[in-house]
C-alpha cells in the first residue's frame, strides 16, 4: 500500500483537508500564486478528474476505497499514453479534498473544484446525501458529476442534467431477487423485513417489501430499526414467533453483523436469510466468519462476475488482478467496482464528446451506452443507469457465489437448514 | 413467554449500558466536564482488546485490566496537560476542548485502525431457562459490566482515593482546606472515568462490533443514563443503565424497533421536567 500510495503522489495531484493551519492563509496564497503563474495553455494538456472525497470521519473507509481505484486508473491510463480527446492526447490528473465527511464542506470543495480548479468532470462522494450536494454544484458550474456510489432515485428525481450515476435503481434489485428466490424455492411463502431507518437501508426494505407482495409472498414482519440501535433482541424475538420462510435485513456492515449474531443467539433462522449488502463487504464475511455462510445478497457488483467491455480493464479478471496488487490482497466491492467503472467509461465518453467542455462531455454521458468490467452502463432520462440483472450473491464456503442472473452465475442457491 | 426474553434482554442491555455511561458520569459529576472524549475512549477500549485476541491471541479478560490500566494513563495525562487548565472555565469552554481532542483521537483511530467494525468472537454459546434464550457471551459482558461497576463503587465509598473524589465533588474549597489536592484528584477522576471506559469498551468488543462510527451514538447512551439516574453516582450510572435498557427492550417490542429510542429520550425529557435530579441523583448535581 505505502509504495502505492507514493506512486500516486508523483502523479502531482492535488491533495488538501487537514484542519488547522494547512487549511489557513498560507497555503491560499502559494495556490493563489501558482494558479496565476501557471500558463493556460499547460493547464489544460492534463484532464483533470474533481474527487472530493471522505479520508477522515466517519465515511473514511469508504472514501479511501474510492481514492484508491482513483489513483490505479489514473496511473494505469497514463502509463498507457493517457485520453485522446480531439486529436491530441491528455494525461488525467485526479484533484482530491479530503470532505472530512461532512456534508457542507464537500459542498465548498466541490466549488473549489469547479472554480478554482476548473475540473472537467467531478466524482462525487459516497452516499446519496452527500451526492447531492455536490451534484447541485456540479450543475451550477456545468461540470457534469458521476455518482458511483449513490442509489437512491431521490437523488436523480432533481432533473440536474449534469448529474449521471452509475449504481441502478434499488427497486430493480428487490424485485430480481424476489423472483428469483420464489423460482428457486417454490415453497417460499412468507418474509420478514428489518430495516435500518436510514436513506438506502430503509429504502430497499420498503421496495422489497412491495417486490415481496407482487412475487406473491405474505410480508409477515415489516419493521424499521433507529440508527444507533445496540440491540436487536425484541425484533428478533418477534421475527422467531412469526417464523417465515426468508427474513431480509438491511444495515450497514456493523448493523448486520450484530442482527446475525444476535439471531444465532436467539435461535432465529429461515431457508433464506438476506443481508444487504453484508456479503458485499469482505468485512461482513470477515466479522462473522461460519455465520456469514449461506447468508445472500444483492449487490451491483461483485469481482466475481465476468464481465468484458471497454476502458483500460477490459475484463473483471483484469481489473481483480491489479486491484490485488495495489490493495495488497484484499478484495474489491461494489463500491470499488463502480467507481473505477465509471473512470473506465469516461475513457470512452471523453473521445466521444470531441471536447473538455462542460456541455459536450454532459451530451456524450447522456449518449453513454457501453459494456465495462463493471457491466453495462446506460443513463436513462433522470441520468440513473438504467435498470439491468444485478447479481445476487451468496456466502458459500467462506466465497461469494453468484446466483443470478444466469450470463455470470458460478452456483445455485443453497438453503440454510433449520 | 416473549415478556420474559424481552426484560432479560433489556436487563443484559441495560447493564452494559451502566458501565459505558458510569465514566462519564464521575467525571461530569465531579469535575463538571461533559467528556466529549468518552465514546473514543470506548471505542479505543474496544480496539485494543480486539487486536491483543486477533494479533497475539489475549483473552479479552487477560487484556482488560491492561487495556483499562492504559485508558487511566491517557485519562490522567489528558485532565492534567490539557484539561486542568480551563478546568474551572464555564462548561462550554471544557466542552470544546474534549470536542477537540475526541475529534483529534477519532481520526487517529480512523487512519490507524480504519472504521472496518471488528468483533471478539468467542462462540460461548447460549443459556436457556423457561423458555429464555440468552448467549453466554452477553450474561458474561453483564455479570463483568456489574462487577466492575460494583467495584468502583466499593472504591469510591472505601478508599481514600474514592472519598477524596466525594469530597471534591461536595465541596471543592471545603476539600482544598483539608489538604486535598484537588488538580490531582480531577486527574485521577478523569482517568477513572477513561479507566472505565476502555473496561466497558473491552466488554462491548465481545458483544457488538465496534467501529469508530459508533463513538457519537456511545456519547449519546451516556447522556441518556446520566440524566435518568442522576449525574455523578455509581447507583445512578446503574439504575439509568438498567432503567434505559428495560426502556428501549420493552417499547421495541410493543411500539416496534423504530421507536425505542425515541421513547429512550422522551423518558429523559420527562424525568428532566419532573425530577431533574435523576432517579437516584441529588440535589445540586442537576
Amino acid at each position: 500500500m505505502s509504495d502505492y500510495n507514493s506512486t500516486k503522489l508523483s502523479m502531482g495531484r492535488s491533495q488538501v483537508g487537514r484542519a488547522g493551519f494547512l487549511n489557513g492563509i498560507l497555503p491560499a496564497i502559494f495556490l493563489a500564486v501558482a494558479v496565476t503563474a501557471v500558463p493556460m495553455a499547460a493547464a489544460q494538456e492534463t484532464i483533470r478528474i474533481g474527487a472530493p472525497l471522505a479520508l477522515t470521519g466517519g465515511l473514511a473507509d469508504e472514501g479511501m476505497k474510492q481514492q484508491l481505484v482513483y489513483g490505479m486508473w489514473a496511473e494505469k491510463v497514463n502509463a498507457a499514453g493517457g485520453i485522446e480527446v480531439n486529436g491530441t492526447s491528455y494525461q488525467v490528473e485526479i484533484v482530491e479534498y479530503d470532505y472530512q465527511s461532512d456534508g457542507p464542506r464537500a459542498g465548498q470543495l466541490a466549488e473549489r473544484l469547479a472554480t478554482r480548479d476548473r475540473v472537467h468532470v467531478i466524482m462525487a462522494p459516497f452516499g446519496s446525501g452527500h451526492t447531492v450536494i455536490t451534484g447541485t454544484v456540479g450543475e451550477r458550474y456545468r461540470v457534469p458529476t458521476i455518482a458511483c456510489v449513490a442509489s437512491s432515485e431521490s437523488v436523480f428525481s432533481n432533473n440536474n442534467p449534469y448529474l449521471f450515476g452509475t449504481l441502478s435503481p434499488n427497486a430493480n434489485m428487490t424485485e430480481v431477487m424476489a423472483r428469483y428466490l420464489k423460482e428457486q424455492y417454490p415453497d417460499l411463502n412468507s418474509v420478514a423485513i428489518l430495516g435500518r431507518d436510514d436513506v438506502f437501508p430503509k429504502s430497499m426494505a420498503e421496495a422489497t417489501a412491495t417486490a415481496a407482495e407482487q412475487a406473491g409472498l405474505e410480508v409477515v414482519y415489516r419493521e424499521l430499526y433507529s440508527v444507533g440501535t445496540m440491540d436487536h433482541s425484541s425484533s428478533l424475538t418477534s421475527i422467531r414467533r412469526a417464523s417465515p420462510d426468508w427474513i431480509y435485513v438491511t444495515g450497514y456492515t456493523q448493523d448486520l453483523i450484530l442482527a446475525r449474531r444476535q439471531m444465532a443467539d436467539l435461535g432465529v433462522t429461515a431457508p433464506i436469510i438476506t443481508m444487504v449488502t453484508g456479503p458485499a463487504y469482505e468485512e461482513f464475511t470477515e466479522g462473522l466468519g461460519s455465520l456469514a455462510e449461506n447468508v445472500t445478497s444483492s449487490s451491483w457488483w461483485h469481482h466475481s462476475t465476468t464481465y468484458e467491455g471497454y476502458g483500460i480493464w477490459p475484463t473483471t479478471a483484469d481489473f481483480y488482478a491489479d486491484f490485488l496488487k495495489a490493495s495488497g490482497g484484499s478484495n474489491p466491492d461494489y463500491i470499488h467496482g463502480s467507481c473505477a467503472g465509471s473512470l473506465a467509461m469516461l475513457e470512452e465518453v471523453l473521445p466521444r464528446a470531441g471536447s473538455l467542455d462542460g456541455e459536450a462531455i454532459r451530451d456524450a454521458l447522456a449518449a453513454t451506452d457501453i459494456m465495462t468490467f463493471y457491466g453495462s452502463i446506460r443513463f436513462g432520462e433522470n441520468g440513473m443507469n438504467e435498470a439491468r440483472d444485478l447479481p445476487i450473491i451468496q456466502v458459500q464456503n467462506g466465497e461469494i457465489v453468484v446466483l443470478a442472473p444466469d450470463s455470470i452465475k458460478s452456483g445455485d442457491l443453497e438453503l440454510i437448514s433449520r | 413467554m416473549d415478556i420474559g426474553q424481552i426484560l432479560v434482554n433489556g436487563l443484559v442491555l441495560g447493564a452494559l449500558y451502566a458501565c459505558l455511561a458510569v465514566g462519564f458520569s464521575l467525571v461530569w459529576g465531579v469535575l463538571n466536564v461533559i467528556n466529549m472524549l468518552h465514546g473514543s475512549f470506548i471505542v479505543l477500549g474496544g480496539y485494543l482488546t480486539f487486536f491483543a485476541w486477533h494479533s497475539f491471541g489475549i483473552h479479552p479478560l487477560v487484556s482488560l485490566p491492561f487495556v483499562a490500566l492504559l485508558l487511566f494513563g491517557i485519562g490522567y495525562l489528558v485532565q492534567y496537560l490539557f484539561v486542568n487548565k480551563v478546568v474551572t472555565a464555564p462548561v462550554l469552554t471544557t466542552l470544546t476542548l474534549t470536542f477537540g481532542l475526541d475529534m483529534i483521537l477519532y481520526n487517529i483511530m480512523t487512519v490507524f485502525f480504519s472504521a472496518t467494525p471488528r468483533r471478539v468472537t468467542l462462540d460461548l454459546g447460549t443459556l436457556s431457562f423457561f423458555g429464555i434464550t440468552m448467549p453466554v457471551d452477553r450474561l458474561f459482558g453483564m455479570a463483568l459490566a456489574l462487577a466492575l461497576t460494583g467495584l468502583l463503587y466499593y472504591v469510591m465509598r472505601k478508599s481514600r482515593i474514592g472519598r477524596a473524589i466525594v469530597a471534591v465533588r461536595m465541596d471543592r474549597a471545603a476539600a482544598t482546606l483539608m489538604g486535598i489536592r484537588v488538580n490531582h484528584i480531577y486527574a485521577i477522576t478523569f482517568g477513572v472515568g477513561a479507566l472505565m471506559a476502555g473496561a466497558a469498551g473491552a466488554i462491548f468488543a465481545m458483544v457488538f462490533p465496534i467501529t469508530t462510527n459508533l463513538t457519537g451514538m456511545y456519547i449519546g447512551k451516556a447522556f441518556v443514563v446520566c440524566v435518568i439516574g442522576g449525574l455523578g453516582s455509581v447507583p445512578g450510572a446503574l439504575v439509568g443503565g438498567l432503567a434505559l435498557g428495560l426502556i428501549e427492550s420493552i417499547s421495541g417490542h410493543f411500539f416496534g424497533p423504530q421507536h425505542s429510542l425515541t421513547v429512550g429520550f422522551l423518558v429523559m425529557l420527562f424525568i428532566l421536567l419532573v425530577k431533574p435530579t435523576g432517579l437516584v441523583g441529588k440535589r445540586g448535581y442537576e
